[in-house]
């Protein structure tokens, strides 16, 4: 246990001592046991010294004595012993008895006792009864004094019962009334209302019906408004559709009327509408006919050129022959050959334009020699001609 | 040990079935804790007491502050007969207030009924119908049974029930049928309504009908409606019940807002019939026998027919009731409009 904060410390606290059992044996069976603590009185503790201090026997410090001590109490104990006996063997005794004769103790008194170590008991029991309930007390009955009267209540006397049980019974009946009216009025009640909810149902039903008739009809109006209307809209398109029709129709009429006229006018303008004699000599006749004519003029051309060139060539060859008379003649057929080529290549040198002719020419006139009226100048030109040709083809 | 009882012998006019009722503000709450005991018979007791209780309006605001509710739920699991019957009463007599409603709704009764539909004890599940049906009739209560599926199962519960529970059934339909049909359509509801149109009980046949009407407000029931029922309605007009007989009318006035139903009823001959009804002068399908002509009326032949019976609706314009002169005036005026 921690001290407390007081100035005191202790080495062991003051404590109430517990009572120190009489039987130490007992001491182990009550600490086991747990009694409560008996706290004995100290002016009765055999363990506080009492009676005078001053020549105090100190008691030894160990419960065991020493060695020391022991002897001290066996040498004692050993002259304690002989001193009684000392004592025992100088007290007078009775002399010792004769032979053949013994002590016996004899009782001298006038009247024997028999001596005996036990002592003569008798039993003898005792019992009281087995107690009887109390009586109960009897009543008290005073002793009757006074004189005795009586009294008697007649009837009607204290009170008249069919006027007093009135209100009673009208409570009574009341009450229960009461009640049974209460509930035949919520029975009623109740019915009432589920009368006047039908009649209230029926008449929201029919309300609603008509509203829902209503709706249903403002809904066929309505759509039989939009269909009318749709058609309406229709009817209007193709109305429209048709005034315009008719009014393209009119004016493609108008437009086209004179169509035919001008059309024809155009056609024949473009020459669509011919008379095919006509045409036929146009377009085979007339072409033949210039062809022919080009030819001719063209073979008189080419006439007139191949003279003239006949006529250079001839020119220049006597010219030549003048200038080169001394020359050998030799060089005489191929310069007569080269120069049939050089004058077909002055030839095609001057008459550029008259190439195609020319080559048509040469066509047209090798099948037809016959024509050209110089045979010699054919044969010639048709020695140039493959060389003329074959010179233009290099051209 | 004293004991509050005087004598052995009870009282004459003391019920041993019900708990002792304690005094004024403490009666509920102690029924209250008698009801969670775990002791059967202080149960059925503290159930018996509340039932009689209940009836009064005060107490039914009362129990559902104190919170009955939720013990009432938890009981409605029992696996005792009596306590289930008995819960399912007090439940019953609490839906016919509208405080008692509106609890039910809130503490989300509806989906602990359900468990409750299949249940083998007969009074239950006709009790168990009887809220459904005082539930139907406030619009959350209608919403509430739509939100929990439950109409697919009432309507299958149609076919095995018995007639008293069928018409429970039919009625608590036509209640949440107002708010929205496509869940019952899609069960093919209307091929069961068409049996029960032909179903001996004249209460039955009328509310079947009434379903029918219910449907028929809506445009796809309407549709569907148009398909089938319409001779079925038509041949009813001519029963001998006057409720069959409004009934029937209200569902063809529905139905011949469309104009295939407007044919098919032509086809079947309505008029004759629906003639017949208006001509009388206290019937109750008067209104819906006026509007259904005025529908039929709408077109062509129906016009033609209806030129020649002015007079009947001549007289209606007669009749004490603010709506079926209404009726009778916005009919003649269809009879007679020409394009």
């Amino acid at each position: 246990a921690a001290a407390p904060a007081v100035p005191y410390t202790y080495c062991s606290r003051p404590r109430a001592l517990p009572a120190c059992p009489k039987y130490r044996a007992a001491r182990d069976a009550a600490e086991l046991e747990k009694e409560p603590i008996r706290y004995t009185n100290l002016m009765y503790d055999r363990r506080v010294v009492r009676g005078n201090t001053y020549a105090l026997q100190v008691v030894p410090v160990s419960t065991q004595p020493s060695p020391l001590e022991i002897q001290r109490q066996r040498e004692a104990r050993k002259r304690a012993l002989a001193r009684k006996c000392a004592k025992q063997q100088m007290q007078p005794r009775t002399p010792e008895p004769v032979e053949g004769r013994e002590h016996v103790h004899v009782q001298t008194e006038l009247y024997l006792e028999e001596i005996s170590d036990w002592i003569i008991e008798v039993d003898t029991e005792c019992q009281t009864d087995a107690f009887l309930d109390r009586p109960p007390t009897p009543f008290f009955i005073p002793a009757k004094t006074g004189k005795d009267v009586a009294t008697q209540i007649e009837e009607g006397e204290l009170f008249d019962f069919d006027v007093e049980v009135k209100p009673i019974l009208e409570v009574l009946i009341g009450k229960t009334v009461e009640q049974a009216l209460l509930e035949v009025m919520e029975e009623e009640e109740l019915a009432q209302l589920w009368a006047r909810q039908r009649a209230y149902a029926e008449l929201r039903n029919a309300e609603l019906a008509e509203v829902q008739r209503l709706e249903e009809q403002d809904r066929r109006y309505r759509e039989e408004k939009e269909r009318r209307k749709l058609q309406h809209m229709q009817m209007l398109q193709k109305q429209k559709e048709t005034t315009e029709k008719i009014a393209a129709r009119a004016f493609a009429q108008r437009y086209l009327a004179d169509l035919i006229p001008s059309v024809f006018n155009n056609l024949r303008e473009s020459g669509f509408f011919y008379d095919p004699i006509e045409r036929d000599i146009e377009t085979e006749f007339l072409p033949w006919l210039m062809t022919e004519v080009e030819e001719t003029l063209e073979r008189k051309v080419l006439g007139r050129t191949m003279l003239d060139s006949l006529i250079r060539t001839v020119v220049e060859k006597r010219l030549d022959a003048f200038s080169h008379k001394p020359l050998s003649d030799q060089t005489e057929a191929p310069a007569e050959e080269s120069r049939p080529t050089d004058a077909a290549h002055q030839v095609a040198g001057e008459t550029d334009a008259a190439d195609q002719p020319v080559a048509e020419k040469e066509e047209t006139d090798q099948p037809v020699p016959e024509e050209q009226p110089s045979r010699h100048i054919s044969f010639r030109l048709e020695e140039s001609d493959p060389a003329g040709t074959e010179d233009l083809e290099t051209e | 040990m004293a004991h509050a009882r005087i004598s052995a012998n009870l009282p004459p006019d003391i019920d041993p079935t019900k708990a002792p009722i304690a005094f004024g503000k403490r009666a509920l709450p102690k029924l209250n804790e008698e009801l969670r005991s775990p002791e059967l018979l202080t149960q059925q007791r503290a159930l018996m007491a509340l039932c009689d209780l209940v009836h009064d309006p005060e107490n039914v605001y009362q129990a559902i502050g104190v919170g009955f509710l939720d013990n009432l739920k938890t009981l409605l699991l029992h696996h005792d007969s009596t306590v289930r019957q008995k819960t399912t009463e007090i439940l019953y007599i609490m839906a016919m207030h509208n405080v008692g409603r509106q609890g039910l709704i809130q503490s989300g009764m509806i989906s602990a009924l359900t468990e409750l539909l299949d249940d083998p004890v007969d009074i239950c599940r006709k009790n168990t119908h009887q809220i459904f049906e005082m539930m139907a009739k406030l619009h959350e209560g209608a919403v509430g049974i739509l939100h929990a599926g439950l109409i697919p199962l009432l309507v299958f519960k149609l076919k095995t029930e018995l007639d008293e529970i069928q018409e429970l059934i039919l009625d608590t339909l036509s209640n949440c049928l107002r708010v929205e049909a496509s869940e019952a359509l899609a069960t093919g509801a209307i091929t069961i309504l068409k049996e029960k149109l032909k179903h001996s009980s004249a209460a039955i046949r009328s509310k079947a009908a009434w379903v029918l009407l219910e449907i028929g407000t809506h445009p796809e029931g309407k549709s569907m409606v148009c398909e089938e029922v319409i001779p079925v309605l038509v041949s009813l007009l001519e029963d001998t019940d006057p409720e069959v007989q409004a009934s029937a009318t209200g569902a063809l006035m529905f139905a011949t807002v469309k104009p295939q139903g407007r044919f098919s009823a032509l086809g079947a001959e309505a008029i004759p019939p629906l003639l017949k009804l208006v001509a009388e002068e206290t019937s109750k399908a008067r209104l819906s026998a006026i509007k259904t002509l005025t529908m039929l009326a709408e077109l062509p032949e129906g016009r033609k027919t209806l030129l020649d019976h002015t007079d009947t609706f001549q007289q209606c314009l007669n009749d004490p009731c603010e709506a079926v002169k209404r009726a009778a005036k916005i009919a003649i005026s269809v009879i007679k409009w020409k394009p």
